[in-house]
């Protein structure tokens, strides 16, 4: 049997990495919005001030 | 997806021929599965957003195409992982290959479509008729291999001849796709709350100028 395991040890690695990283940049781009919508509001609260 | 990995490492034998390089099969298969799913439902959403003109339908359809492109990538980088050790080269421009490379290729276009066009109504009007164009490709793609003469191996579980492979490597195979499955569902409903609360938030900016 050849001695090839290296080859799905590096794409079993990759598919964590990327579905792990993809996951990521989603919580990422939710954090970012938030902040937008948490930053409107405060300008909407002192423009009402 | 844990589970799937750990059975798949650890409790799935090897095949004879292609050594452990074989294992790759639990993902790759799996991969292509749901980007095939993922660039089909893109594609039935944009069809029904066509009539219902329901955002939420446009939201799926953007959120469903991003992830199939990810799953897609999937494809296309262990696919070669296997085809060095068992062909002996990376790549190979076969219509299998080739024609999944375009459809890559074709929903990354999507995605860059999506972010060209400011118009909610008509980003979601173009980007259904392309999606529904692209998906064209994929009874293309799974047929490829009966049409053409090509490297890549015949389908060895969807095959018309019945199931070619042992039990204990189609079950590690099933559990791998519903593992893949339930990423799918997970990373499309997180995507899709992403694009609701962007929204909001545009509608809100809106409103407000």
């Amino acid at each position: 049997m050849p001695d090839n395991a290296i080859y799905y040890y590096v794409a079993y690695a990759a598919i964590a990495v990327l579905l792990g990283g993809y996951a990521l940049s989603i919580g990422v781009r939710r954090r970012t919005v938030a902040q937008q919508r948490d930053a409107a509001e405060r300008g909407a609260v002192e423009r009402g001030a | 997806m844990i589970a799937a990995f750990v059975r798949a490492i650890f409790f799935t034998p090897p095949e004879a021929l292609q050594g452990f390089a074989q294992k790759i099969f639990y993902v790759h298969v799996p991969s292509a599965w749901i980007a095939f799913l993922a660039f089909g439902l893109t594609a039935f959403a944009g069809a029904y957003w066509l009539f219902l003109k329901d955002p939420r339908l446009d939201r799926f359809a953007e959120s469903s195409a991003e992830v199939g492109v990810v799953f897609t990538t999937g494809v296309l980088v262990t696919g070669p992982l296997w085809g060095k050790p068992i062909w002996g080269i990376w790549w190979v421009w076969d219509a299998r290959l080739t024609s999944t490379l375009f459809l890559w290729f074709l929903f990354l276009g999507y995605l860059v479509l999506r972010s060209a066009v400011d118009d909610r109504d008509a980003r979601a009007r173009y980007s259904a008729v392309v999606a529904m164009l692209g998906a064209l490709l994929i009874p293309f793609i799974h047929l490829s291999v009966y049409l053409f003469r090509t490297q890549h191996p015949m389908p060895v579980v969807a095959n018309p001849t019945g199931v070619q492979m042992p039990m204990v490597m189609v079950k590690t195979l099933l559990l791998s796709l519903g593992a893949f499955t339930l990423v799918y569902i997970a990373l499309v409903r997180a995507r899709m709350q992403l694009a609701t609360e962007r929204d909001a938030l545009l509608d809100r900016a809106t409103s407000e100028a």
